[in-house]
């Protein structure tokens, strides 16, 4: 899978979870860019990334990413 | 505030944004919230626990890299438990194996719920109910049991309020968990026991029984609130707390809602004279609901 592919997913999630239709990520994007990304929401972008991509994360991965850039590279890992 | 009570949590909260930026938004927003106080109680709470700490030749950094761990481990099962419906663990002895008989995560669990107690705000709005609760009732309490002790917050409270007159008994299973107790306990009224609340069979009856978030980590809720029924006098109280959705690596029994918890109560021969509830998120219902927030039950329970 294209990694461009596995982030457009991924905001498409985003926006979903959030319900937030301008929301835009890109590689750089942190939790301190987008408000409602909190350790609440994130269990909850956790699971739709899980399943709308066929995956399992560990525990270690949960809390590993720092940004979205990250998060792609671990989603393009298992794909 | 005086500086000394800001500058603790201004740690701890600044540590945690340096560690976890998702999980210290969460941190921020809840202590935006609290007043004077509060922070004067988490600062007396912080004190009794940096002792503590020193005691056992361990600085504040550890304890919040401990609390972080537990905070790992939640995400991990609340994950599982979006996914299934389920808590991960089924039965007291795989519980057993996993956590209380596993020194290394109770140690890290024991110093991050220590830590949680004055970090997540409905542990707070759960301790004034108490607080009002027991205020309530003190002039009928002469003989106090606490079940499942933990961080001795609660029977502090309660020897504040009620003071010298009464007896106050403390039984816990666990070893690490009474040996905190003690520590964090600074009057020396209190009798420790160690043993299965199942196994305890003292000669007079209490006029009053805290068991504060013990239901959620047994097999059968009913049975144990039934033992309660036998220690509790006949016009005597019973607090509980328990959580509803609550995925933790020891958490057995699953309470979807409040009728859930409400509806065992009934079964182990309890009316509710009061009840308290809050989610663990501040955060509008339906949101709550969404998200399936975890929602913290205290009730008031006295014989049929």
């Amino acid at each position: 899978m294209e990694r461009n592919e596995i982030l457009k997913q991924v905001n498409a999630i985003f926006v979903d979870i959030l319900d937030n239709e301008t929301l835009v990520l890109s590689d750089s994007t942190t939790a301190n860019d987008v408000e409602d990304w909190d350790s609440l929401t994130h269990i909850h972008l956790v699971v739709a990334i899980e399943k709308g991509f066929g995956i399992r994360f560990t525990s270690q991965e949960i809390q590993s990413w720092n940004n979205i850039g990250e998060l792609v590279d671990c989603i393009a890992s298992k794909k | 505030m005086n500086q000394e009570q800001t500058s603790t949590m201004n740690y701890i909260v600044e540590q945690i944004s340096i560690k976890n930026q998702l999980h210290s938004k969460k941190i921020t927003k809840n202590l935006a919230k609290f007043d004077e106080a509060y922070f004067k109680r988490a600062n007396d709470f912080l004190k009794r626990y940096a002792t503590l700490l020193q005691n056992e030749g361990k600085t504040l950094d550890y304890s919040i890299d401990c609390y972080l761990q537990m905070i790992a481990d939640v995400n991990y099962e609340s994950v599982q438990f979006l996914q299934t419906g389920e808590y991960t663990s089924k039965s007291f002895d795989e519980v057993n194996q996993r956590v209380y008989n596993n020194p290394s995560v109770m140690e890290y669990y024991m110093h991050g719920l220590l830590l949680s107690q004055f970090l997540w705000t409905h542990h707070y709005d759960i301790l004034l109910y108490f607080n009002k609760i027991i205020n309530q009732n003190a002039a009928h309490i002469n003989n106090y049991l606490e079940v499942g002790g933990g961080h001795g917050l609660y029977i502090s409270e309660a020897i504040g309020i009620i003071g010298d007159k009464a007896n106050y008994d403390l039984v816990d299973i666990s070893k690490s968990s009474l040996e905190i107790a003690k520590k964090m306990i600074s009057n020396d009224k209190v009798n420790y026991m160690l043993t299965d609340v199942f196994e305890y069979f003292p000669e007079n009856k209490y006029d009053f029984i805290t068991m504060g978030e013990v239901l959620e980590h047994v097999e059968d809720p009913v049975s144990l609130l039934k033992k309660l029924h036998t220690l509790l006098s006949e016009n005597g109280k019973l607090y509980i707390t328990t959580p509803t959705n609550a995925p933790a690596i020891d958490h057995i029994y699953l309470f979807k809602n409040a009728d859930d918890i409400r509806k065992v109560i009934h079964e182990a021969g309890f009316n509710i004279e009061n009840e308290f509830c809050i989610y663990s998120e501040d955060m509008p219902v339906e949101k709550a609901e969404k998200y399936k927030v975890s929602m913290m039950y205290a009730g008031v329970l006295t014989k049929k």
